[in-house]
């Protein structure tokens, strides 16, 4: 049987499933009968198309025979009242030549006149039926693709990184309350309709929001949800074209998928709105989105969400650099968009707008109003855009503990970076100012950030130790603030921090952070005897020979790019409709690490001079298993092969590394000119050594290569940047694209499996 | 995925009114629905551009046999080639005879 026909098949159904299964419904009166006829008429086609050819109007033969199958199942079941003379009403010339497929054209295309006028209303009708608020979200999702979008079973759970039973469960649960609460097929009217409307938005915008989180490196299925979300919206804004947020949810999503190309950076980053190169930007998609937008205009209803963040979303697709953006605009737009959808994260953006628009003082006046909603708690944005704030009023020591406190609570590592930095440069200032204004104003205390200083300034510390040290101090030093007088650091706060921060670590890494602890308790105290004579508050060699806490961080940021904080507002789609589950941007996504850990041992404050007690008293030490990390077990490596959402590139690499039990560093620096394929080897380019492997990868290593001749064994999705060249070894002479890092193939594993790479080598 | 579709010119039947108001129907409704994102004519007499060396020669056309040149356009969105096919197909049942190519546009991701 040919493939092709096959393919053909699967292509036709997919254009024209939502208007079998709609007018089947109508029919039968029954979402899970008529999916089952459809199915038995995609059958006939699959059975009859390879051999005789695909007919020339399929979507016409599918609908024959679907219909024919359907009169068929009435007769069986004896239902032939009212129904069924509606339909031979319906049929009427068809009717004689029912029952032979393929047989009579003229039958067909009666038929499919007869009914045609209706269809459409018939799939606007399987929409609002298919998102009924009844059903769950995800019922609602899955049942939606379905029946609309004629993505099969598979296909959804590989979109949503499910397992292929939970899809089908999920499709026939929403199938059987759909028919208990016996759902009636139809267009809601009256007071019901807005909210009927509202779920069948926030169904298609869920799917769109799921496909815009994708990453390159997620199955092509997942990306593709974008696409597909926007063909439902299209096609329900052909059904109901007088609705404006139908329109407006189009333009949003035509407008957010135009810029999908510059919104991640050469290794996956993302691109914060205002850095993005705009001429990456798909102007073809943003037309689309502008006339959109400007049908939902001519809808006379009040605007709800979508059409105002459309609105927004076109602002920034007019501007063409970030400074042309109309903020002014902006800012309007949100507060209307505040008042139809009044959140903390609305108002956050507004403020960021307002800020933009009419100065700082504007946007952190409303800021404020924020601090202390629940929604934010563990979410990084609201301290980063009130340190931006303030650092742009002039207000650089306030800015900094912004800084700091964003930079603790942040997950994403180059997003960190910056904070830090920030914070740094903002130190920079008013250590600067505070040299200026008062020169020599003598401190009563050593500060936390001078003690950490001196103590890693020590020189009987080899680098590795030192390095490992200040990443504990830092810790300390984000959560306490630079500032806080030593004495002032009590054994439970650091307990508290260590919960928070190193709680579900390793053992090992929580007892490497105790030991840092350890070792400046028991250093502050010798420093504080060795000066006793001279008295703390004079400094002297000890405790404050570190007089410029920030001057050691490079402060490359102090005038660099513009901040986390005003880009990345208004990208994420964050803001949407009522009652759909989390979208992307929703800073609940984004907490911080589990609860705080115990609070142990009493505040032992040091004796009066400014030295603390035991501050690792609230720490314990925890036991370290013997291996420093246990391989997974093989009933997980095997089901890691089993599963089918794991792409070629990650399958081969995880293969290759499980079956070498070679170091991951190793394994990404192979390079194609390296290999022995027939040896089931390859040189290492960091080493001297050989990698070798078994029958697994070497299946699939010739995919990998792809007839490629040098280069990377292991590539990256995306070419590099212009900004970034790699160095000439990591860069693959034959695609452009640059070898694959540790921390991308590392970051894709644990979130596949929840293991680091290390653990797949078998020992 | 995004598809370029051209036809040739050469032997084409000259449009009747009647196949003119079906395709006009044909492209709003494509449109519509997303899946017609750019089409039009082309001026079979373009003009030929050649760069050798760092040499740029322009030349007026007709460059080509008038069966090879490329008369029309549209650019498509579908989601295999073969939905692409038989977007071809809806088109070519309206115009009747004549050629052309459907070609896959590289995006980014592709």
């Amino acid at each position: 049987m040919s493939g092709d026909a096959h393919r053909a098949v699967d292509a036709v159904w997919k254009m024209e499933s939502a208007r079998i299964v709609a007018g089947l419904v109508r029919m039968v009166g029954d979402v899970g009968l008529a999916e089952e006829l459809a199915q038995d008429a995609l059958l006939a086609a699959l059975e009859q198309w390879p051999e005789a050819g695909v007919p020339d109007n399929p979507g016409a033969w599918l609908m024959a025979v679907a219909k024919r199958r359907a009169i068929d199942h009435l007769r069986r079941e004896e239902r032939l009242g009212l129904r069924h003379e509606r339909l031979a009403h319906d049929l009427a010339t068809g009717q004689e030549t029912a029952g032979v497929p393929g047989a009579a054209r003229t039958a067909e295309d009666d038929i499919d006149a007869a009914l045609d006028g209706e269809v459409g209303d018939d799939v606007l009708r399987l929409m609002f039926v298919s998102c009924h608020p009844a059903l769950p979200a995800e019922s609602r999702v899955a049942l939606t693709l379905r029946l609309l979008g004629g993505l099969r079973t598979e296909e959804i759970a590989r979109a949503f990184l499910v397992s292929e039973p939970t899809v089908a469960q999920r499709v026939v649960r929403a199938k059987r309350t759909l028919a208990a609460l016996k759902i009636p097929f139809e267009v809601p009217e009256g007071p019901d309709r807005e909210a009927r409307l509202s779920s069948v938005l926030g169904v298609v915008y869920l799917v769109f929001n799921e496909g815009y989180a994708a990453s390159a490196g997620d199955d092509l299925m997942r990306q593709d949800l974008c696409r597909e979300a926007l063909r439902l919206g299209r096609l329900l804004a052909g059904l109901a074209p007088g609705e404006a947020e139908v329109h407006g949810l189009v333009a949003l999503m035509e407008l957010q998928a135009s810029r999908s190309a510059a919104r991640t950076g050469a290794s996956g980053e993302p691109v914060a709105l205002h850095e993005q190169n705009r001429g990456r930007w798909d102007q073809l998609l943003i037309r689309r989105g502008f006339t959109a937008l400007l049908r939902a205009r001519q809808c006379a209803a009040p605007f709800g969400p979508y059409v105002l963040q459309a609105a927004i979303a076109a602002c920034h697709a007019r501007a063409r650099t970030a400074e042309e953006t109309d903020w002014a605009q902006i800012a309007a737009l949100y507060e209307a968009l505040a008042r139809v959808l009044p959140t903390p994260v609305v108002q956050l953006n507004r403020a960021v707008a307002l800020a933009m628009a009419r100065g700082p003082e504007a946007g952190l006046a409303l800021v404020d109003t924020l601090v202390g909603e629940p929604v934010f708690k563990g979410y990084h944005r609201l301290p980063s855009v009130r340190g931006d704030l303030l650092a742009r009023l002039g207000r650089h020591d306030e800015a900094r503990r912004e800084f700091e406190r964003a930079a603790a609570l942040t997950l994403n590592g180059p997003e960190r970076a910056i904070l830090t930095g920030r914070a740094a440069a903002c130190a920079d200032i008013t250590a600067r100012e505070t040299a200026g204004a008062g020169r020599g104003t003598p401190r009563a205390v050593v500060t936390l950030a001078e003690a950490a200083d001196a103590f890693l300034a020590r020189d009987d510390l080899d680098a590795a130790t030192v390095r490992s040290y200040r990443q504990t101090m830092n810790r300390l030093r984000r959560d306490l603030g630079d500032d806080i007088p030593l004495p002032d650091v009590t054994a439970a706060r650091v307990a508290e921090i260590f919960g928070a921060a190193w709680g579900d670590a390793a053992p090992a890494t929580w007892n490497r952070h105790r030991g840092a602890v350890r070792s400046f308790c028991a250093w502050a105290a010798a420093a504080q005897e060795s000066i006793a004579g001279r008295g703390p508050s004079t400094g002297g060699e000890g405790l404050s020979a570190a007089q410029e806490p920030a001057a050691q961080e490079p402060a490359t940021a102090a005038g660099g790019p513009p901040t986390v904080a005003r880009g990345s507002s208004a990208d994420a789609p964050g803001v949407s409709a009522a009652d759909q589950g989390s979208p992307v941007g929703d800073p609940v996504l984004d907490q911080g690490g589990g609860p705080v850990g115990s609070v142990g041992g009493g505040s032992v404050d040091g004796p009066g001079g400014g030295v603390p007690g035991d501050l690792a008293a609230g720490i314990g030490r925890r036991p370290e298993p013997r291996g420093r990390t246990r391989p997974m077990d093989r009933p997980q490596v095997e089901a890691l092969w089993e599963r089918p959402d794991i792409a070629p590139r990650e399958r081969a690499l995880w293969l290759l590394l499980h079956e070498s039990a070679a170091g991951t560093g190793h394994v990404l620096s192979l390079n194609v000119e390296d290999l022995d394929l027939a040896g089931r080897r390859g040189k290492v380019a960091t080493g001297s050594g050989w990698v070798h492997w078994r029958s697994g990868t070497a299946e699939l290593l010739p995919y990998l290569v792809a007839g490629r001749r040098r280069g990377p064994l292991f590539l990256s999705d995306r070419r590099p940047g212009p900004g970034r060249p790699p160095a000439p070894g990591d860069l693959c002479p034959e695609t452009g694209r640059r070898r694959l890092s540790y921390e991308r193939a590392e970051y894709l594993f644990k979130r596949a499996t929840g293991h680091t790479l290390d653990q797949l080598r078998t020992r | 995925m995004r598809f370029l579709m051209t036809t040739m010119g050469g032997d084409m039947a000259p449009p009747t009114e009647a196949m003119h108001a079906e395709m006009a129907a044909f492209v709003e409704e494509m449109t519509r629905a997303g899946v017609l994102l750019a089409t039009g004519g082309l001026d079979p007499a373009g003009t030929h551009i050649s760069s050798s060396g760092g040499e740029i020669t322009v030349t007026d056309g007709p460059f080509t046999e008038a069966k090879e040149a490329i008369v029309s356009f549209a650019l498509v969105e579908a989601r295999s080639k073969e939905e692409a096919v038989e977007l071809a197909r809806g088109f070519w049942k309206i115009v009747g005879d004549g050629e052309g190519n459907i070609q896959q546009v590289f995006g980014p991701e592709d």
